[in-house]
């Protein structure tokens, strides 16, 4: 795989935004949808940037994740194509999520160029909030700690980042920035698709680049990281699986439901847990409490978040979001990474990994499965 | 509760097009199986959503048994294989639960198998009474319950 090394003026980030304008300059896209800092300076906002004088506000990785990418993505090109070249710039996560939507029909692909990056994670929302000042460093000595020859992981990063080993390349994207093993001096761009060597061509971008030193990054972090993701699944299963544990889990949610409204993939217009479906009259929820003892209020709230898990499990990308919106810090992404790890495995799929390959509901095989079938 | 004097309720999903056909046959041939069921008829067995296997369980059904069309009759030409692949992801996430998972159970019976339908019913009354009775999202008497 040939790859084009840009040497880093200043920093990554402006390094990669100066590419980004250079493609407007010469035209190659109309709109770039990125992540931008709110003239408060306390949190990061999508936008469709058309102005390239814009950017200069704009962040390709943003230290937190206030809206998943791809519901902006979604926001977009829900009602169809969009008829500008546009180019998103998104985390990993958020570009699998995308890739889901659109078998979902939930986000329409065409003459969409994604742009995904190696991805340190990002931080919580709870602790950036507190100082979004110090957030800033504190993002920035991460990306330090994750470019360097010999990564180190860092603590700083959300849980659901922690475990994440899906956090660099994939085929999915039409280029990827690689920045692991590189010490913050280059940037690596990768291509995926013929358009994005046209784009290098235009640009005048030479592909020579040997990949080693980048890989060697890669594979050290994922080396962590899938540890990380054992250790942290080990300790879970003793935590939460079980029905008491599972009770336990779950009784301090608020029922607000905001791990759903968050979640990308959860891309219902209704719901069925906030439809009046779930209302029932009075004598109903006395007749519960009779048959049970006692039922808690607000109802249907482990129902929620188990029909949650049975709808979900097979596309959930584990970004994070549920967990991080969470006011009552349940550990929600951390639960779902292991019934999606169950649930994909089953049919060999991982959500958001390529386009081509269907959503396991989508089709079916006549010989399979037959220890499901009993009696 | 002695597992010889419980008896169980069981939710039971018939296809409208074999399973519940295979029922009428089974009652019609007088032929006789536990009366623990309770049987929903659904257009298909693609139609169920684990949610409704979820909240049987969490509303005091101790079991559910879901039956439809054989692999390659279904009416809708895919529905039981979509409905196979929806329960095979459900038994892992039933594990996960604590459920165990011997109280969804999923079968083929065509229109023309009385016979058979007969027996699943009493083969599933029989796996869920040795199981006992679903314990109904309750911990213990001063906790909270879903």
């Amino acid at each position: 795989m040939k790859v084009a090394k840009i040497k880093v003026k200043d920093n990554i980030e402006k390094t990669v935004l100066s590419f980004l304008r250079e493609t407007i300059d010469k035209k190659l896209f109309d709109a770039i949808l990125i992540p931008m800092m709110v003239p408060a300076g306390d949190s990061y906002a999508w936008v469709l940037a058309q102005d390239k004088s814009l950017l200069d506000g704009a962040y390709y990785l943003p230290p937190i994740m206030s809206v998943q990418g791809a519901k902006a993505l979604s926001s977009v090109t829900k009602g169809g194509k969009v008829n500008k070249r546009v180019a998103a710039i998104m985390r990993p996560c958020e570009i699998r999520a995308a890739i889901e939507l659109s078998k979902l029909n939930q986000i329409e692909l065409e003459n969409i160029f994604l742009i995904s990056m190696d991805c340190p994670g990002a931080l919580p929302l709870k602790d950036w909030l507190k100082d979004p000042k110090r957030g800033v460093d504190v993002f920035k000595k991460v990306i330090q700690h994750f470019v360097d020859e010999e990564p180190k992981p860092d603590k700083s990063v959300r849980p659901a980042c922690a475990i994440c080993h899906r956090f660099s390349d994939s085929d999915a994207v039409d280029l990827h920035i690689g920045i692991l093993g590189t010490e913050g001096e280059d940037i690596l761009f990768i291509p995926h698709s013929t358009q994005a060597e046209a784009i290098f061509a235009e640009l005048g971008l030479s592909l020579n680049e040997n990949l080693s030193r980048w890989q060697k990054g890669v594979d050290e972090v994922l080396k962590q990281r899938k540890k990380k993701r054992a250790q942290v699944q080990e300790e879970l299963k003793s935590t939460v699986v079980g029905f008491d544990k599972l009770l336990d889990t779950f009784s301090n949610c608020i029922n607000c439901h905001i791990c759903q409204s968050v979640c990308p993939i959860c891309y219902c217009r209704q719901c069925y847990f906030d439809s009046d479906k779930v209302k029932h009259p009075p004598d109903d929820y006395l007749m519960r409490a009779e048959s049970k003892g006692n039922i808690s209020l607000l109802p249907d709230k482990i129902l929620f978040h188990l029909g949650r898990m049975s709808h979900m499990a097979l596309s959930c990308v584990g970004c994070g979001a549920c967990e991080d919106a969470c006011p009552m810090s349940i550990k929600v992404a951390q639960i779902f990474s292991l019934i999606a790890d169950r649930s994909q495995g089953l049919f060999n799929y991982i959500a958001g990994k390529s386009i081509e390959e269907p959503l396991p509901m989508r089709v079916y095989e006549d010989d399979e499965f037959h220890e499901v079938e009993s009696p | 509760m002695k597992t010889k004097d419980f008896e169980p309720k069981i939710m039971t999903f018939l296809c409208n097009w074999c399973s519940y056909a295979g029922a009428d046959l089974a009652g019609v041939s007088r032929l006789q199986y536990p009366t623990n069921t309770r049987v929903i008829r659904v257009p298909c067995s693609g139609r169920i959503d684990p949610l409704f296997i979820l909240k049987c369980l969490q509303d005091g059904y101790d079991g559910v048994l879901i039956s439809g069309c054989h692999p390659g009759d279904c009416h809708y030409i895919s529905g039981n294989y979509v409905a196979r692949r929806r329960f095979a992801i459900l038994k892992t996430a039933l594990e996960f639960m604590g459920i165990e998972p011997g109280r969804v159970q999923f079968s083929w019976v065509s229109a023309g198998e009385g016979e058979k339908f007969s027996q699943v019913i009493s083969k599933v009354t029989e796996a869920v009474k040795v199981l006992g009775p679903m314990r109904k999202l309750v911990k213990a008497a001063n906790s909270l319950v879903g």
